[in-house]
């Protein structure tokens, strides 16, 4: 187990040393800079704002440079928000990126499963029907539909929840959560049905059933654990797609999390920006898949015995 | 009966406690509350609200002294002489002096600073020399003989620049200059009390400001709601009562059901279409620039393609800049048809006769409304002239480069929002030493015109500039499309704003009522 640990974690660091590659020379590579605007700027200022930001630098120079700043985990100065550096505004953003995405991951695996577990013990019957065709719609629907659908239903109509913005309060988080969380639960219920079918359907279930087991123990202790496996590996980039913010959910519910800054660091050439939140994002992605590795490993005894042999 | 008593007083009370609340929708998340960094128009507002500069906006947006209580301008309008108001404090208490501006200008156009919007200062004596480096900026032409007295020198008579000194680039700075500009002593209505990033910025009143008996809110709080359509649902649940803007395609919606809320108002903005005259087929060739105007339907362009509210262009100066009389173009004042019958001839005369149609190329920034436009003026130009058009959009920093360069660009979309209030302000961009003229227009006489305009005054100034204007339109570098609007929610529970071409609003005259507890 802790081979298999070590052994995942140094992979980790090539991938990481790709990512940032790939990303630096990326952005480098489109067309346009920071400092680009209507207004071109006198070139003797353009060239002090260059030294400031070390864009007077050869590629290279600013490659090493900016390895260099990572290491020691310092993001630089944003283009786009001169009052912060990319570490302040990631501090800002990150916290109500994960609360949203943890509480939409929550509500999505805990409803998710038992929707598909109860399709599963119902295989065929209405029960079964009415609950993947409602899951067909949740992944079918996208969130820039639903969201608006929502907040004319609940907030402006109803007037019940705020149609928008961000107090860190119950009220204003439900909306987005919920809105968040519906493909990802809908996805869940599916893969949780068709696993659970397949586990139902096999040898040592079964020889469970024969020994005269309760149908609910059979569930619990023989089906759930190996039902669950596929679900369990769509968790780690599911978790980190979600609490790295979504972009549409930010913009629509206007909360102030990481999603935005994608989008809006790339169109500003904001290259520290945008090289802070894919770092950032890369590095989240692989622990996520590190944890989920692990989880896997624990539930999954065949990984566990090929290790050890 | 006792108890009913007290809950109508508690309420009575609390509202008078706790004083009025107003909730401003403001665009994108402000790029700066550094007076020197600060370029979008989200910050500017946010640092119109907590700070002043010599002179202000009044509800109507005129200019109004501020922390200036008079001025005098000598004859050649090059010297300006400012008494400071002795009741100017800033939020700590201490007086605004002469020297908190001699200070921040001296930051402004120093090249340590890099000031964004640093060029508006560019009429001060050595400001140009200074923020290249050349001069010292204690050299600039900005002066303290006492601590109420501010002398500042301009080259050239400036007739705006009592505008550009209420901008944030020409504002005072207190002494002590915090890392973080959230944090600095302020001098305005308004001060800053709690800032969450892309969420919330909440302004308190100043109580140290000269005026603050008269701003009757206590509370503002500011909502960066970058989507349109967002603020708009937040607006309609109650959470705004003034919007920033209005999405595009809801004009008539909220014209239908919320008529007495929806304000739209002429703007100081001009949407045009450049003709890049370095390169074929417009170079040397008026005629052709002419029949594409006048073959290009404004009134469908304005009421149907972009449908709100805003007013077709048959100038570049839009109407409204005080006694200046935009100058419209030749056939302007023509019925549509019969517009397009002297396109068709002009065409003609251009040396396209039938059978060998024009190619050309339609720039423009990625964005689903001037693709709109760009399809309605081609498909007018092939129906008219029998033009054909290529449509290419480019993302916003590839297109303004492309723009700046001139090298691929035939047709581009073009347009302006003035800096200040003046025709100057549009015309300027046509100059042919201006590097924002991306058109390339180089015409001896309007720069000639243009020239004499600066050192004039009054009447014969706008004489001039209006001869120019008519010169411009006669060469028809640019297509003149529609003026732009400004488009806010208002609801009714607020007083005091009036619309005016500036589109500034400044929340020191903004009353609401029923207060939100």
């Amino acid at each position: 187990m802790l081979r298999h640990a070590l052994g995942r974690l140094l992979g980790v660091l090539p991938t990481l040393l790709m990512l940032i590659t790939v990303a630096f020379f990326l952005m480098r590579v489109a067309p346009g800079g920071p400092f680009d605007s209507e207004k071109a700027l006198p070139p003797e200022i353009e060239a002090n704002l260059n030294a400031k930001y070390h864009l007077d630098e050869s590629l290279a120079q600013q490659y090493f440079r900016y390895l260099g700043q990572i290491a020691v985990l310092d993001f630089g100065p944003s283009f786009q928000y001169k009052d912060w550096t990319v570490n302040e505004l990631i501090a800002q953003g990150f916290p109500v990126s994960l609360t949203v995405g943890l509480l939409a991951m929550t509500l999505a695996f805990g409803v998710g499963t038992l929707l598909g577990i109860t399709a599963a013990l119902r295989q065929n019957t209405g029960v079964d029907y009415s609950l993947m065709g409602l899951a067909m719609l949740g992944i079918s629907i996208p969130n820039f539909v639903i969201a608006p659908l929502l907040i004319l239903l609940l907030a402006v109509y109803a007037g019940w929840l705020p149609a928008g913005g961000w107090d860190g309060g119950f009220a204003s988080m439900v909306l987005p959560v919920v809105t968040l969380s519906l493909p990802v639960t809908a996805y869940v219920a599916r893969l949780t049905r068709g696993s659970m079918i397949e586990v139902l359907n096999s040898n040592f279930i079964r020889t469970a059933r024969a020994k005269g087991l309760p149908e609910i123990v059979v569930i619990r202790r023989h089906a759930l654990k190996p039902a669950l496996l596929p679900v369990i590996s769509f968790m780690g980039p599911a978790t980190a797609g979600m609490i790295s913010g979504s972009v549409v959910i930010e913009r629509i519910f206007s909360i102030p999390g990481l999603g935005s800054y994608f989008v809006q660091g790339a169109l500003n050439r904001d290259y520290t920006l945008v090289m802070g939140v894919v770092v950032f994002y890369g590095v989240l992605i692989i622990i996520l898949n590190f944890i989920v590795d692990l989880i896997y490993a624990w539930l999954n005894p065949k990984i566990r015995y090929d290790e050890k042999r | 009966m006792n108890k009913r008593y007290l809950i109508l007083f508690t309420i009575m009370f609390s509202h008078a406690l706790l004083g009025a609340t107003l909730h401003r929708g403001l665009g994108p998340e402000p790029d700066s509350l550094d007076i020197h960094q600060a370029q979008g128009l989200p910050a500017i507002q946010i640092l119109r609200e907590i700070r002043e500069g010599l002179t202000s906006f009044d509800a109507a947006g005129n200019i109004i002294p501020g922390v200036a209580a008079s001025w005098k301008i000598d004859e050649e309008g090059r010297l300006y002489r400012f008494k400071l108001r002795n009741n100017a404090r800033w939020s700590n208490g201490d007086t605004v002096t002469a020297e908190d501006f001699v200070r921040a200008w001296q930051r402004a156009l120093s090249p340590a600073t890099l000031a964004r919007t640093a060029s508006l200062l560019a009429p001060v004596v050595n400001a140009q020399e200074a923020m290249v480096g050349t001069t010292e900026p204690a050299d600039i032409g900005i002066r303290a003989p006492s601590s109420d007295t501010l002398e500042i020198r301009l080259d050239t008579a400036t007739p705006w620049f009592l505008e550009v000194l209420a901008h944030p680039v020409s504002y005072p700075l207190h002494a002590d200059i915090p890392d973080q500009p959230s944090q600095a002593v302020v001098n305005g209505a308004f001060m800053i009390d709690q800032l969450t990033m892309h969420a919330l910025i909440r302004l308190k009143k100043n109580p140290e400001f000269h005026a603050a008996e008269s701003v009757s809110l206590d509370t503002v709080d500011y909502l960066p709601i970058e989507d349109p359509s967002s603020e708009l649902s937040r607006y309609r649940a109650g959470e705004l009562e003034i919007t920033e803007t209005i999405p595009a395609g809801r004009h008539d919606w909220l014209e239908t059901y919320l008529p007495d809320e929806l304000q739209v108002n002429p703007y100081i903005g001009s949407f045009w279409l450049g003709l890049n005259l370095k390169r074929e087929p417009f170079a040397g060739n008026p005629k052709l620039r002419r029949a594409l105007s006048l073959a290009v339907d404004r009134r469908i362009i304005a009421r149907l393609v972009v449908g709100a509210g805003e007013l077709p262009a048959w100038s570049i100066v839009p109407p409204r800049m005080g006694r200046y009389q935009p100058q419209a173009f030749e056939g302007s004042d023509l019925e549509q048809q019969s517009r397009e019958m002297e396109a068709k001839r002009l065409y003609r005369e251009a040396g396209y006769p039938s059978g060998t149609p024009l190619n050309i190329e339609l720039r423009y920034n990625t964005s689903s409304q001037h693709r709109k436009i760009a399809l309605a003026v081609s498909s007018m130009w092939r129906q008219v002239l029998g033009v054909n058009t290529d449509l290419v959009n480019e993302e916003w920093k590839v297109f303004v480069n492309s723009r700046r360069q001139g090298t691929l660009t035939q047709v581009f979309r073009g347009g302006w929002i003035a800096d200040y209030a003046d025709p100057t302000s549009f015309l300027d961009l046509f100059r042919s030493n201006n590097e924002l003229n991306t058109t390339f227009y180089a015409n001896e006489s309007f720069d000639r015109l243009m020239d004499q305009a600066m050192v004039l005054e009054g009447s014969e100034r706008i004489e001039r500039l209006q001869r120019a204007e008519t010169q411009l339109m006669k060469d028809m570098p640019v297509i003149p499309l529609y003026f732009y609007v400004s488009r806010h929610m208002v609801k009714s529970t607020v007083t005091g704003f009036e619309p005016n071409v500036r589109d500034i609003h400044l929340s020191r005259y903004l009353e609401v009522e029923n207060p939100n507890p």
